[in-house]
């Protein structure tokens, strides 16, 4: 079909699109330092060797177009420059935060994906009774509530009051499989916006679909109710769901920050934080190129799935 | 509620026993009565048909034969279904009914499933299988295997309703309810749902029909119930009452439509007021290029006269209606109106431009903003075109309304407090404070009952006779409208293949296709009862 | 029938009032600011203690929401203050190459997840409370402007508009009177998510130290700089995260509870039996639900 290929094409367009303005962004980053970079960047200690060090690694005194030719280049090749402070490659830093990273986002989507869908039939079956009152309701209030918040008042209640779990993973390095107790409390406090989000969304479909003139149909011909609603409900509710599922990466990404920062995690939200704390202009870079890239490439396969779920929807994206 | 199965046979009829039977229903929602002392028997291999305008309680009768009522509705009376009490439905808007999310397999699998649950696990797959193709074919449906795996999107309208028929059959349903099967359509697709629910019946399956197209109710009725405001005024054998109506709501509903013009006037004798020369128009397609829908190398539209625009859907007659009234700026060619070319595109075309040519929407709900006063926007007009005063337009709006029998108390309401036949005679008062030379009316009575647009074709009738000045230019895909037109120009696949007189053009069409099209609708009006 | 909205009228009320109402009123009932005493210490005439550098945390309380509910109401009025103009031309001008112009850099923002943008222009920029402000209502206007093209363009798409041009009517009557007042309760809609998405960004980056000075009275830093205390003193930290989870929450469950009561006398309005089915499609709950 035609359709499926030109939309494909426009989505991978889009996409690649995407790729270069995230690039062009982030390196442009620099060029909005108000005054001299170099000087900029040194901040708290600007004796004269250090601003010319900095201006030495970012190659400062070349013209823009070169440093982002260059720039371009090294991503291509996988060299994502050097940092200020300790002068070590990025790529090295970005290699020591991923893995725990990861495990705290393979560990979320995993257990997101059966609790949203779960919750969200759970409620849409009983709607309007007390499980769906209780669902909807806890999902709505959650939903809207910061990870910090959240997450500083399941330490004090949790790990501090009660002692059941450690309040931080201080101590056990990147080894947190080693300390599944540990991953306890983030991957909660991950969970607790997407999952909301995702359940509200399966329910809202659910339900719409079971008010609809085609699920009346089936019923009409005697057709089971549980094969209605896994059936023939269920899958009207999975496109817009895979849709969610895409935006929550954004959601996955701002928790991972604020989760690592909370419970003293290793990975590469703390590297994100402490690079700009120290205002480390290529380790941000390199991380936001990172973190971007990925999130383009996550949207657009979430596009592509919701597509093949609902092939009417094509025209949305 | 009553809805029980009689499993003993009805004894003392001289013909079949019916299949479904309804005795004294009453339906209310909210305190009002919206079906009152319905009775009704269905027989096998019979069509029996409910007639009235919208909003006379037909859906909700034929619903109560499924055992569906409207929520919240307090229901009194006896519904009676044969032993095996199967009854399918096809709804007005088949696609609603087809899960656009599955396969068109989907649910015909599953309603065959338990149909096989006899057989070895082994066989049931193939036995279900079997039973589906069955079906389809059953439906008229060729190529099975393939419109299986399709979407619902994927398929035509046509297709969409004849796989609804499918599951019914598919179902062993003993009856069927088909609600307002042809709204809407073509004479050739009215043709081919007429000629598809006889075969239902001739396989001794109830139809019941719920319409209020007169010509299909002649060509397939056995029995006739007449309803209104939810009681059926007149009911009985089709051949009685479709020749010697007893009640005289079923004589208003049967009146032929009043003689438009008389033939011979005006046509021929008037300049051209607009003139087409080599018009053709694109259309952009899924893939960003763009598709030529119509080509038009002549066509003259003059004073005084009016002139039909008929063809399939898809034929491109719309798109001409937009193209003259600027709504379509992607075409090429020359539009004329008093010798001097029309801009393209509304934007560019003055107030003198704006007023000259006007256009009635298909749907006069979606054409009127919902949030001011009816009388504030056909007032309008008259302002901003032609520079009237606020309360002088006002006056002249509320003295055309007043004329097409609308009074000041309803045209002071909000859209949504007016019927579809009151707004689209709004709608016509609107185009008619700009003085137009030129009315185009594109579909505006395709949505309505038989009474209503008999109302409004009469209203056209009038203007085209108090207004010397005036031309009409009536997009129809209805015959029997274009019939009143002096001159008639049939379009097909963005061609025009015909155009002449009005009685030639329906009395002796040149072009194959103009045949087909009134043969069909000769057939549809002369097939009474079986 | 109108019992349950008023409930949850009531509750989204109650549970936004208090954390509202400190926010807006705190900084008129806070007394002199006390001398400095030790850090983390409880009781001793602080009734919710000290915080890491010995203030008293009550008055810190008191002085600490309102950054982050002004803050929040700006960034939505600004983005809205972009999104409006740029949305609206860009569903109503029929001239191509404008509406690409104006829509296309917007679709590649929206691919950059809004925290980090708002990281990265930390980095360089150190921005104060109104550059938090100014930030965070950029990476909403992508977002909005979509949100108001599409609300217009489906209103600017009916036989309604084409019938007014057809009356002669000017494109600002039409944008303004028919489209602007066809889109304002999809807009009154996604205000109420918006805010809700915007309290949640404005406390985050506070928390993660953008916009804030490292000792500002914010609920958002408040909790951050006493978490090393939270042992001793958990107060400190506590109040203000409740706080926080009472301003979201309530903001949240209040918007929720007028929706539904919108869609309530969206529903009771009878226009008739047989509307096509496209009325009830372009009315997705699940869509207004769903935006973070």
């Amino acid at each position: 079909m035609s359709g499926l290929r030109s939309f494909l094409a426009r989505r991978l367009l889009l996409g690649a699109l995407q790729t270069v303005a995230v690039v062009l962004l982030v390196f442009a980053l620099t060029e909005a330092l108000p005054g001299d970079a170099a000087v900029a960047l040194a901040g708290d200690q600007p004796d004269p060797a250090r601003i010319a060090a900095i201006r030495e690694t970012m190659h400062l005194d070349r013209p823009t177009h070169e440093r982002l030719a260059d720039w371009a280049t090294g991503l291509l090749h996988g060299d994502l420059g050097t940092s200020l402070t300790s002068g070590r490659p990025v790529g090295q830093y970005i290699a020591d935060g991923f893995g725990p990273t990861l495990l705290l986002a393979t560990l979320t989507v995993a257990l997101l994906v059966p609790i949203g869908f779960g919750l969200g039939v759970l409620a849409a079956r009983h709607e309007g009774r007390l499980a769906d009152r209780l669902i909807s309701s806890a999902t709505l209030a959650v939903y809207a509530v910061p990870e910090f918040a959240l997450g500083v008042l399941l330490v004090t209640v949790l790990a501090l009051q009660l002692g059941w779990l450690p309040p931080t993973a201080v101590g056990y390095g990147t080894d947190l499989l080693g300390h599944p107790a540990a991953l306890v409390l983030p991957v909660l406090v991950l969970l607790s916006r997407p999952v909301c989000s995702l359940s509200r969304l399966v329910r809202a479909g659910m339900i719409d679909a079971l008010a609809s003139p085609y699920v009346a149909q089936a019923r009409r011909y005697g057709i089971s109710g549980t094969r209605i609603r896994y059936a023939h409900a269920l899958p009207n509710a999975l496109a817009p769901a895979a849709q969610q599922l895409a935006r929550t990466i954004d959601w996955l990404l701002c928790g991972v920050i604020v989760v690592e920062a909370l419970y003293v995690i290793p990975g590469l939200g703390t590297v994100l934080l402490n690079a700009v704390a120290e205002r480390d202009v290529p380790v941000v870079q390199g991380l936001a190129v990172v973190f971007g890239v990925l999130t383009v490439v996550l949207n657009l396969g979430a596009d592509l799935v919701a597509h093949g779920l609902a092939p009417r929807a094509g025209a949305a994206a | 509620m009553n809805h029980a199965d009689d499993t003993t046979a009805q004894v003392g009829d001289t013909t079949a026993a019916p299949v479904a039977e309804i005795r004294n229903l009453r339906v209310e929602v909210g305190g009002r009565a919206i079906v009152d002392g319905v009775s009704l028997k269905v027989l096998p291999g019979k069509v029996t048909a409910l007639v009235g305008a919208s909003g006379s309680g037909k859906t909700t009768t034929g619903l109560a034969l499924l055992g569906e009522y409207p929520p919240g509705a307090h229901v009194a009376g006896d519904v009676r279904l044969a032993a095996d009490g199967l009854v399918g439905y096809i709804p007005q808007h088949p696609a609603a009914a087809l899960n656009p999310a599955r396969r068109v397999s989907a649910l015909l699998t599953d309603i065959a499933r338990p149909q096989v649950r006899h057989l070895p696990r082994g066989r049931r797959r193939t036995a279900a299988r079997e039973r589906v193709l069955h079906a389809l074919a059953q439906a008229q449906l060729p190529d099975a295997e393939v419109l299986l795996r399709r979407y619902p999107h994927q398929l035509s309208g046509g297709q969409q309703q004849r796989v609804v028929l499918a599951q019914a059959l598919l179902l062993g349903a003993q009856a069927i309810v088909a609600d307002e099967p042809t709204t809407g359509q073509d004479a050739l697709t009215k043709s081919r749902i007429v000629d598809q629910l006889a075969a239902v019946a001739a396989h001794g399956i109830a139809v019941v029909l719920l319409s209020h197209d007169m010509d299909v109710v002649r060509a397939l009725a056995d029995e006739v119930s007449v309803m209104r405001a939810g009681r059926v005024v007149e009911s009985g054998p089709a051949q009685r009452l479709l020749l010697a109506p007893r009640h005289e709501w079923t004589r208003e509903l049967l009146r032929e439509q009043p003689e438009f013009t008389k033939i011979g006037s005006a046509t021929g004798t008037g300049r051209p007021v607009l003139r087409i020369r080599d018009l053709t128009a694109h259309h952009r397609n899924t893939t960003g290029g763009t598709t030529e829908v119509l080509r038009l190398t002549e066509l003259d539209l003059r004073a005084g006269e009016s002139l039909a625009v008929v063809g399939r859907s898809g034929s491109g007659k719309t798109t001409l209606a937009r193209c003259l009234a600027g709504l379509h700026r992607d075409h090429d060619g020359e539009i004329l109106i008093d010798g001097t070319p029309l801009p393209r595109s509304l934007r560019d075309r003055t107030r003198t431009q704006l007023a000259a040519v006007q256009y009635v929407f298909q749907d006069p709900r979606a054409a009127f903003d919902e949030h001011r006063p009816v009388l504030h926007q056909v007032a309008r007009t008259a302002i901003r075109l032609r520079g009237t005063e606020t309360s002088a337009a006002t006056q002249e709006a509320l003295a055309t309304l007043t004329g097409l029998d609308l009074p000041e108390h309803l045209v002071r309401r909000r859209p949504w407090q007016l019927s579809g036949g009151e707004l689209q005679r709004a709608a016509l008062a609107r185009t008619l404070l700009a003085r137009p030379r030129v009315l185009i009316c594109d579909e505006i009575t395709s949505g309505l009952d038989a009474i209503t647009r008999r109302g409004i074709l009469g209203v056209l009738t009038t203007l085209l006779h108090d207004r010397d000045d005036l031309s009409l230019l009536l997009i129809t895909h209805d015959l029997e409208t274009a019939s009143l037109a002096h001159r008639i120009a049939v379009l097909d696949t963005g061609e025009l293949i015909e155009q002449g007189p009005a009685q030639q053009v329906l009395t002796a069409p040149g072009h194959p296709f103009t045949v087909s099209l009134t043969e069909t609708a000769t057939r549809l009006r002369a097939q009474t009862g079986a | 029938m109108t019992k349950p909205w008023t409930a949850r009228f009531a509750l989204g009320i109650s549970v936004v009032a208090v954390p509202l109402v400190l926010a807006l009123l705190g900084p008129l009932l806070v007394g002199e600011p006390g001398a400095r005493t030790a850090s983390f210490t409880v009781g001793d005439g602080h009734w919710l203690g000290t915080d890491f550098v010995g203030r008293d945390v009550w008055q810190q309380v008191l002085h600490g929401g309102r950054p982050v509910v002004l803050t929040a109401l700006a960034a939505t009025t600004l983005s809205y203050l972009v999104a409006l103009p740029v949305g609206l031309v860009g569903a109503l001008t029929h001239r191509r190459w404008l509406e690409e112009l104006l829509m296309r850099p917007l679709d590649v923002l929206l691919a950059v997840p809004s925290l980090l943008l708002i990281l990265l222009a930390a980095t360089v920029l150190s921005p104060g409370p109104v550059g938090l402000a100014l930030l965070v209502a950029l990476v909403n206007v992508p977002d909005a402007a979509r949100l108001v093209r599409a609300a217009a363009t489906e209103a600017a798409a009916r036989p309604a508009v084409e019938a007014l041009r057809m009356q002669g009517e000017t494109w600002w009557s039409m944008a303004v009177g028919y489209v602007g007042r066809s889109m304002l309760r999809t807009l009154a809609a996604d205000a109420g998510t918006r805010l809700t998405g915007v309290l949640y960004l404005v406390a985050t980056a506070a928390f993660l130290g953008v916009g804030v000075a490292p000792d500002a009275a914010d609920w958002a830093v408040m909790v951050d700089r006493n978490r090393t205390g939270l042992s001793v003193q958990p107060w400190a930290v506590a109040v203000p995260a409740l706080l926080i989870v009472a301003l979201t929450m309530g903001t949240n469950l209040l918007f929720d509870a007028a929706l539904a009561n919108n869609r309530r006398s969206d529903r009771g309005r009878g226009r008739g039996t047989k509307l096509p089915d496209a009325t009830r499609t372009a009315h997705n709950p699940a869509g207004s639900e769903a935006r973070p």
